[in-house]
């Protein structure tokens, strides 16, 4: 390994160095408990996979170069120097994690090895050692930041077919998905696709709000790739297109990672005020109900209903109650998973695991946790606001006869809204 | 004009969902070799401007990108 | 050698907490985010993370009992210890002194006991995977050093006797910068096993402000950072 990289990343880990990490170092006595914890260890009984593992492996390093007893009496804590395997350990380790912190929820001193891995992937990335799609596709987001009014066309051009549907769905040909519109309320930042975008739409239509799409997705994989620089360029297009066109407040999709990174932490990275409000639609669509701005079919799904919380959204962002209460009204049947809420256990699908297909096995088996969790629950729907939650739900139920449909609350919502036609009518509901 | 064109490999993406069409592509544009064509037929919307966008920052080409219906038809040549 | 142990700890354990507030607290929000609460029940369910370990009790059980056993039996030890320092006047009046003597060595032989046993369990415990592949030779030297001072203790708990006026006025006469040792100690059969016990005991006040025992002072701060539930919206951060 080269003199100079070591010089960086030992400048890396002089950068990093905060109290979090003097704790981290301190008082992880590798008691293991979250064995217990973590789904991947559970499911593959891989050491590399044990929290405390992954954690210790970045902690030998800091002693190393960091601490008294590091430096000089290392065969004690087993502190250990930077080198080619170290990396390669780092990178098998940090980049297969999905980052839902449950580690860290059932961890006695709160050790939060996800933040750990985050400060192992800066040294991933400054070591040029990363899984290249994801890099591909951050670095494709922020070409599309800048160069919007080239794919501006494309993307307008997209939008008119769905207006089309929204027309006909909604019985008005007054419909429209507005892009672009100055002074609008809500800027709402959705993923491309119809289950996002025209089922918002629906929902923003009949809530006679006075809205906005945004160009871009929430999705950041600059977060995922764990390079701060481009996740915050990301987002911050967001930011800047809310600027111009002068709107209240940010909605986010339903999106788990792509909420956490706005509401908390986008402006830690950029060291810049987040100057708007951020919520999710979740919380907006909540709201609407409440406020009978939107009806809903009272009791329109008889099936066994669940609910999985997205690590992202829930335990690392807190939404639990708001999605609870949406579809306690529109399913008669609602069941909860055990453990729910911030000790849910992460679906196998987070931290953009879905876009490395070299780890497409790992994930389908590390996945068995949800597996059964949905088995003993004997719902027959599965709701996920989370684009990765349901891709992975998705294959679940293909590899292992689950026999579900899974759904985005917002599809259940539009399809529930009292109108003449239903905007998604979703077949398979009695 | 798209029988002119070879195309070494045909890519069905239909029906999955943002970034899977871009990471299908990119896994996939390593099997023909370089100048050959791959043809990726889409339905997500969104992967209009992510695969330019892609090819633009990985060196790439689209050759085409057409609307036909509902499905998005790219010819991408790979550049390096 | 109390002189330099008791000092050398308190000033090592206040050089470990200057290093920990020397550098800047994380920016990153790294609460684990929960219903919206009073600051009270933040702080009491703060008090029973670090003091219960319900997230333990969730998900091993099995260690959770050994665990809590442990650390109970460490609190009830260091009130026992006190009686070195003084007697509890009250509860020796009530007992009587023969009944006080029976009170004390049921309870300091069953803490001996407990101790004992959930030690060796913690060093079984880490030399079976997946602890093991971890573990480092600090972990065992930290164990093994506990487990020597428990030993000893038990030892003069239960082979020799324990002439506590004695003790308690060697204690003071430490206390008191006047050391004498009375005769009663210097005649006693456990002198050379107190000796030994004071020595080990020695050994783990000067090493904890070096090792991971220093979790009881941390592991406040860093639950604090769990139940920091950030509810407000960024642009109006408290």
């Amino acid at each position: 390994m080269g003199k100079q990289l070591q010089k960086t990343i030992v400048d890396i880990l002089k950068k990093t160095i905060n109290r979090q990490l003097y704790y981290y170092l301190d008082i992880c006595t590798r008691c293991s408990i979250c064995k217990n914890a973590c789904h991947q260890y559970i499911m593959t009984n891989d050491l590399i996979y044990l929290p405390a593992y992954r954690a210790e492996l970045i902690l030998r390093i800091y002693r190393k170069y960091l601490t008294r007893t590091g430096r000089f009496i290392s065969a004690l804590n087993r502190a250990r120097e930077i080198d080619e395997q170290w990396l390669d350990d780092l990178y098998k380790v940090t980049y297969s994690c999905t980052g839902c912190r449950r580690c860290m929820y059932y961890c006695p001193f709160s050790i939060d090895t996800s933040w750990l891995l985050a400060l192992g992937k800066a040294i991933l990335v400054a070591a040029d050692k990363y899984p290249p799609i994801i890099s591909e596709i951050s670095n494709a987001s922020i070409f599309k930041g800048e160069n919007m009014e080239i794919l501006k066309e494309d993307i307008i051009e997209g939008l008119k077919e769905y207006e089309k549907e929204l027309q006909e769905k909604v019985d008005d040909p007054s419909a429209t998905i507005p892009v672009d519109l100055k002074g609008a309320d809500i800027l709402y930042v959705s993923l491309p696709g119809s289950y996002s975008v025209l089922t918002a739409a629906s929902i923003f239509h009949q809530a006679r709000a006075n809205w906005t799409l945004s160009l871009y997705e929430p999705a950041n994989f600059g977060y995922f790739l764990g390079d701060t620089e481009k996740a915050a360029v990301t987002a911050k297009r967001i930011i800047d297109e809310a600027k111009r066109l002068e709107v209240k407040e940010i909605v986010i999709s339903e999106c788990g990672h792509g909420y956490r990174v706005m509401k908390w932490l986008w402006d830690t990275w950029s060291k810049e005020e987040n100057p708007f409000k951020i919520r999710c639609i979740l919380e907006v669509m909540a709201e609407y109900i409440k406020e009978e701005r939107i009806r809903l079919n009272r009791g329109q799904i008889q099936k066994a209903l669940t609910y999985h919380d997205p690590c992202q959204l829930a335990r690392n962002s807190g939404i639990y109650e708001e999605p609870r209460y949406i579809l306690r009204q529109i399913a008669t049947d609602f069941r909860e998973l055990t453990p729910n809420r911030e000790k849910n256990w992460c679906c196998g699908g987070g931290g953009g695991l879905q876009a490395e297909p070299e780890l497409e096995d790992f994930r389908l088996k590390t996945g068995e946790k949800k597996v059964e969790q949905i088995r003993n629950s004997g719902a027959k729907i599965v709701v996920a606001p989370c684009d990765n939650c349901r891709l992975q739900l998705e294959d679940l139920n293909k590899k292992y006869n689950l026999d579900i449909s899974v759904y985005s609350v917002m599809e259940l919502v539009a399809d529930a809204t009292v109108i003449s036609k239903p905007v998604f009518p979703i077949s398979n509901l009695d | 004009m798209e029988e002119d064109i070879k195309i070494d490999l045909e890519l069905d993406l239909r029906g999955l969902r943002c970034p899977l069409p871009m990471v299908r592509v990119s896994e996939n544009i390593t099997l023909v070799p370089v100048g050959g064509i791959v043809r990726a037929v889409t339905t997500d919307v969104g992967s209009l401007a992510d695969i330019t966008s892609w090819a633009n920052t990985t060196g790439n080409e689209i050759v085409k990108k057409e609307r036909v219906g509902k499905e998005i038809v790219f010819l991408i040549k790979r550049r390096r | 050698m109390l002189w330099v142990s008791v000092p050398f700890l308190l000033a090592g354990m206040t050089f470990r907490i200057f290093l920990w507030f020397r550098v800047p607290r994380s920016e990153m929000k790294l609460g684990i985010f929960g219903q919206k609460e009073h600051r009270t029940t933040k702080w009491l369910k703060l008090g029973k993370d670090s003091f219960l370990f319900p997230q333990v009790l969730d998900i091993d059980r099995g260690m959770w009992g050994f665990l809590i056993s442990f650390h109970l039996a460490i609190a009830v030890l260091f009130i026992g210890h006190l009686r070195l320092i003084f007697e509890f006047t009250a509860l020796a009046k009530a007992l009587g002194d023969l009944g006080m003597e029976q009170f004390a060595f049921l309870i300091g032989g069953a803490i001996g006991i407990i101790l004992l046993i959930t030690v060796f369990y913690f060093l079984i415990r880490r030399l079976t995977l997946p602890g093991k592949k971890i573990s480092a030779p600090e972990d065992y030297f930290l164990l093994i050093l506990l487990l020597l001072v428990i030993f000893t203790g038990n030892y003069m708990r239960f082979f020799g006797d324990i002439p506590i006026t004695a003790y308690r006025q060697y204690v003071n006469s430490l206390l008191s910068f006047n050391p004498y040792i009375p005769t009663a100690l210097d005649t006693s059969v456990a002198r050379w096993s107190l000796g030994i016990h004071v020595m080990f005991a020695n050994m783990l006040i000067f090493y904890l402000p070096f090792s991971k025992l220093m979790h009881f002072v941390g592991s406040f701060a860093t639950n604090r950072i769990r139940r920091e539930y950030l509810w407000v919206n960024s642009y109006k951060r408290l």
